[in-house]
């Protein structure tokens, strides 16, 4: 082989090695980005995904090898390295991410940091053997140093956020405190925190429409529900002339919600539930409990509480604080505001909001179905109240709460089957509350399609069978759609001595779809419940 | 953190020069604490400015030398962009942002400014703004379309034929016959869409209406002939609200020196300057029998309501002082003074006016902001399959 040949040979590995270390720590930022910029999740993921042992790095490992060992010849070595690295790079460049990175100006400062440290990482080693070396030489270290950097990407990952750590607290305090200026340079601003185990989101919606026809509002948005997520939504939403700012509070330690409060000093504050969410970073309930009354204790003496007394966690804890009101659908006993007469419709749901303290009655119509919505309408209805709003005013808004897609929403098809889209709806409370709603439809048949509940841990078995109980009494037929929960789901149902149930089995949501087909007929009650992400089916 | 608001004015419209003393009035009324104002004149051409110096009044005399002051400023039509932008650009980057609105008072008077038109670009904006939308302003300034909708939601106008110009030249004989006949003599003629009495004169008989009609005509395509009221008493009564929650305020008299209350009466009255418009004489409370002035109020809250009215506006009313007999005349939706001296009398002072009309501009915005306008789905995305028939059900807003 003449010398010209191996000279370009080796100048097209060493090109060729620098390409897989930039595009590997571009991937790895993802990889950071989706563990919340967090090294300890990171290096979980990396644990449980296997990445760091994974062939193509193993391989890469081997080819090194190769390259630093004297006994193999640089002219074999140096294509392998070659055929390698345009393998990985093929790979790296080609790959479609579900979630791909956002480069926001955090995982920009990031990459820009991760590239200076390998750089410097390489010259450092680079420069001192190659001086003086000839070009093969010098093209042979570049291309170990750059291997070695590819391999160690996921080090330079770690060390590149570990020392963007200060700054990235400095621009957070930044934030910080510009909104704590914001909310401080607005005193009109009425504050309201919600929070609970369960309910939250549809409350602060309810209570935002409510609000709204007589006050200018702004709630968090989404799941916007921490400290970053309050501080971008006053930085990015809040207007100076906003009257109510309603805050989302979520919490999976004891201190998160405390550390929302101090930020933005709620006034009044609803807790809709205390339940098992999140049991395991919490360690007890009594530490759910102590964290979303957090709220209850930032209130000022002349601020009001309003607390769920349907759960027994909640109706427990004494509030001397400040001024509670307690509400309740189910569990009444030592309750203020109760709901009477309920009435379930076709159209939805009709109740009396009654204060058992000054007798005031108020009559409201929602196109919401559950129990638990009525529930959150009286947490939001109480409110209102306290503002100085008129029941005309609060009727009408309650009239034209939107149902929140997919959360027990009732559509009516052209053929006449009522549907119920319970899609989004994957814990055990929610979905019990669609049993209870499907059970009072008494038109036609009644046909659940589930999949089951995931994500539930060791529970996961039981809370299954036990929703296969609910089942057994609610519907005329359930579809089960999948096998990741049939058995479970199939036991309860045949528990129930005395259910009536049918059950039929699907592989996928099509199937099912076909199945409902020959099944349903004018008047029948469909209820989809829970519809899983792609990974489960 | 103060609401900032844009206080429009000027404009091209014959009531040019009152806008600006209605504006520096408004402005000096806001109240500061709360907010802070931005000054928007625009000129005679269409041109806009903004500038501390425009807060002053004095300055007007010396227009070039005002302008040279100010900084020449556009609102893009992109929804949702609230940015005041200046038009000269700098060396590097695009057009610098002068100034961020939360909400806009517009402060025009008569045309491009009180009839829609200018309405129309704050929405396209999507900005809050206070008084009328395109719809109400629109048929608010055209009196014929005013007058149509009034009678036919049963609020008493006089008598009128309308007709084009065009008509006008082709069938005047038919249209004299026909104003004759329904009106008979003293008629008023107007031009369907000047406010500030321009173009309005009366006539006695047929050469005089001859003679007005083609003297209005040089002011506007539409016309209107009504009938005259002789011995009339002309009595003004300001609406503060929306649709659905208004009040109306006590009623004023305008002292009138000739026939018609004249562009000299209503703006010039008898000093001269900026004080000229609220010290045209005028008698607040009007001295009125409390059932007459009670039934001018309601008339002139229905005019608003039917006329789906928002903010402060002022309904002018006719009354015939031989049978007692009371039209509603006209609606101004963008007052002179903001109509201020009528609900200072009525006990609102005209900082809180300046405050409601905020409040109302935000509510409104609101209010629209839950009805759907378009949907998220991209229809021409849309499959079948049960995916896309249960989740990806069509959206609101």
């Amino acid at each position: 082989m003449s010398t010209t040949v191996i000279y370009i040979i080796y100048i097209l590995t060493a090109l060729m090695a620098l390409v897989p270390f930039p595009a590997e720590l571009k991937r790895d930022l993802m990889m950071l980005q989706q563990n919340s910029y967090r090294n300890e999740r990171y290096m979980r993921w990396l644990r449980s995904s296997g990445d760091t042992t994974s062939v193509i790095r193993l391989m890469g490992i081997v080819v090194l090898l190769f390259l630093l060992t004297p006994m193999v010849p640089a002219v074999v070595s140096m294509p392998c390295a070659f055929l390698y690295c345009g393998c990985v790079t093929g790979r790296l460049l080609g790959a479609i991410y579900k979630k791909p990175l956002v480069w926001t100006n955090r995982a920009k400062r990031i990459y820009s940091v991760q590239i200076a440290l390998a750089l410097f990482a390489g010259v450092a080693v680079a420069l001192p053997l190659s001086l003086g070396g000839a070009i093969y030489t010098v093209c042979h270290i570049i291309t170990c140093v750059a291997i070695g950097l590819y391999l160690l990407s996921h080090s330079i990952t770690m060390a590149a956020n570990w020392l963007l750590k200060p700054v990235e607290t400095h621009i957070n305090n930044r934030y910080y405190n510009e909104a704590a200026d914001m909310l401080r340079s607005m005193p009109d601003l009425k504050v309201i925190g919600v929070t609970g185990s369960y309910g939250k989101t549809s409350t602060k919606h309810y209570l935002h429409r409510i609000l709204s026809e007589q006050f200018d509002t702004l709630m968090t948005p989404g799941s916007f529900n921490t400290p970053m997520g309050v501080i971008r939504t006053v930085r990015e939403m809040m207007k100076p002339y906003n009257e109510v700012f309603i805050v989302e509070m979520g919490a999976k330690q004891v201190g998160d919600i405390k550390e929302i409060c101090d930020l933005v000093h709620p006034q009044m504050g609803i807790v809709t539930a205390v339940g098992e969410q999140h049991l395991e970073s919490f360690g007890s309930i009594e530490n759910v409990q102590r964290t979303k009354f957090e709220l209850v204790d930032a209130l000022p003496s002349d601020g009001l509480a309003v607390v769920n007394n349907d759960f027994p966690m909640c109706a427990s804890r004494p509030v001397s604080n400040v001024e509670c009101i307690r509400y309740a659908v189910t569990d009444t006993d030592g309750a203020r505001y109760v709901a009477e007469d309920i009435k379930y419709g076709a159209d939805g749901t009709e109740f009396t909001v009654v204060d058992r303290e000054n007798g005031m009655h108020l009559r409201l119509h929602t196109r919401l179905v559950g129990e638990c919505n009525i529930s959150n309408l009286i947490a939001a209805v109480i409110i209102a109240l306290r503002l100085g709003m008129n029941g005309d005013k609060i009727a009408y808004a309650v009239e034209h709460i939107e149902q929140v897609e997919h959360r027990l929403n009732v559509k009516r098809t052209a053929g006449g089957i009522t549907i119920i889209d319970d899609a989004y709806n994957s814990n055990p409370t929610g979905s019990k509350m669609a049993m209870d709603v499907l059970r009072q439809m008494t038109s036609g048949k009644r046909i659940v399609i589930t999949p089951g509940m995931i994500e539930l841990g060791d529970r996961q078995e039981e809370l299954n069978y036990r929703l296969g109980t609910y089942i057994a009494t609610a519907a005329d037929i359930a579809i089960i759609v999948g096998r990741y929960n049939r058995q479970a789901l199939t036991d309860g149902i045949a528990s129930v001595e005395g259910g009536q149930c049918r059950v039929e089995t699907a592989d996928t949501f099509a199937e099912a779809q076909l199945m409902l087909g020959s099944i349903a007929s004018s008047g029948d009650t469909v209820l989809y419940e829970n519809d899983l992400p792609d990974t489960f089916k | 953190m103060k609401t900032n608001i844009g206080v429009f004015f000027g404009g091209r419209s014959t009531e040019h020069e009152i806008s600006v003393i209605s504006a520096s009035q408004a402005m000096h009324a806001i109240n500061r604490d709360r907010y802070d104002v931005t000054p928007i004149y625009i000129t005679k051409q269409g041109r806009w400015y903004t500038g501390e110096a425009l807060l002053d009044v004095a300055n007007y005399r010396n227009l070039p030398e005002l302008l040279k002051k100010c900084t020449e400023v556009y609102m893009r039509p992109t929804y949702g962009d609230y940015n005041l932008y200046g038009t000269k650009k700098p060396l590097l980057g695009g057009n610098p942002m002068i100034a961020h609105l939360d909400v806009v008072i517009p402060v025009l008077h008569g045309s491009n400014g009180e009839d829609g038109i200018f309405e129309g670009v704050l929405d396209t904006i999507g900005i809050p703004y206070a008084g009328c939308n395109v719809l109400a302003s629109a048929n608010g300034m055209d009196k014929i379309t005013m007058k149509m909708i009034l009678g036919a939601c049963g609020v008493p106008v006089v008598p009128y034929v309308w007709f084009t110009d065009k008509q006008w030249f082709a069938q005047r004989d038919a249209l004299i016959e026909e104003i004759e006949k329904k009106i008979g003599y003293p008629v008023i003629v107007k031009p369907a869409n000047l406010g500030s009495s321009v173009g309005i004169g009366r006539a006695a008989d047929r050469q005089q209406l001859i003679a007005k009609v083609d003297e209005a005509e040089k002011y506007s395509t539409r016309l209107i002939v009504e009938h005259m009221v002789d011995n009339l008493k002309e009595i003004n009564c300001s609406v503060l609200g929306d649709c659905d929650d208004y009040a109306t305020s006590v009623c004023e008299e305008p002292i009138k020196s000739g026939e018609i209350l004249s562009y000299q009466d209503k703006y010039m009255g008898g000093t001269k300057g900026a004080q000229g418009m609220q010290a045209s004489q005028k008698r607040i409370p009007a001295d009125l029998p409390e059932k007459v002035s009670d039934r001018i109020r309601y008339l002139a809250g229905e005019t608003f309501r039917v006329l789906s009215c928002h903010g402060v506006s002022r309904v002018d009313v006719i009354m015939d002082q031989d049978n007692g007999e009371i039209y509603v005349n006209e609606i101004n939706t963008i007052p002179g003074s903001l109509s201020f001296y009528l609900w200072e009398a009525t006990g609102i002072p005209f900082d809180k006016l300046m405050d409601r009309l905020v409040a109302l501009a935000i509510k409104r915005k609101r209010e629209m902001e839950r009805k759907t306008v378009s949907y998220d789905q991209n229809i021409f995305a849309l499959s079948g399959g049960v995916k896309g028939g249960i989740k990806g059900g069509m959206k609101s807003r």
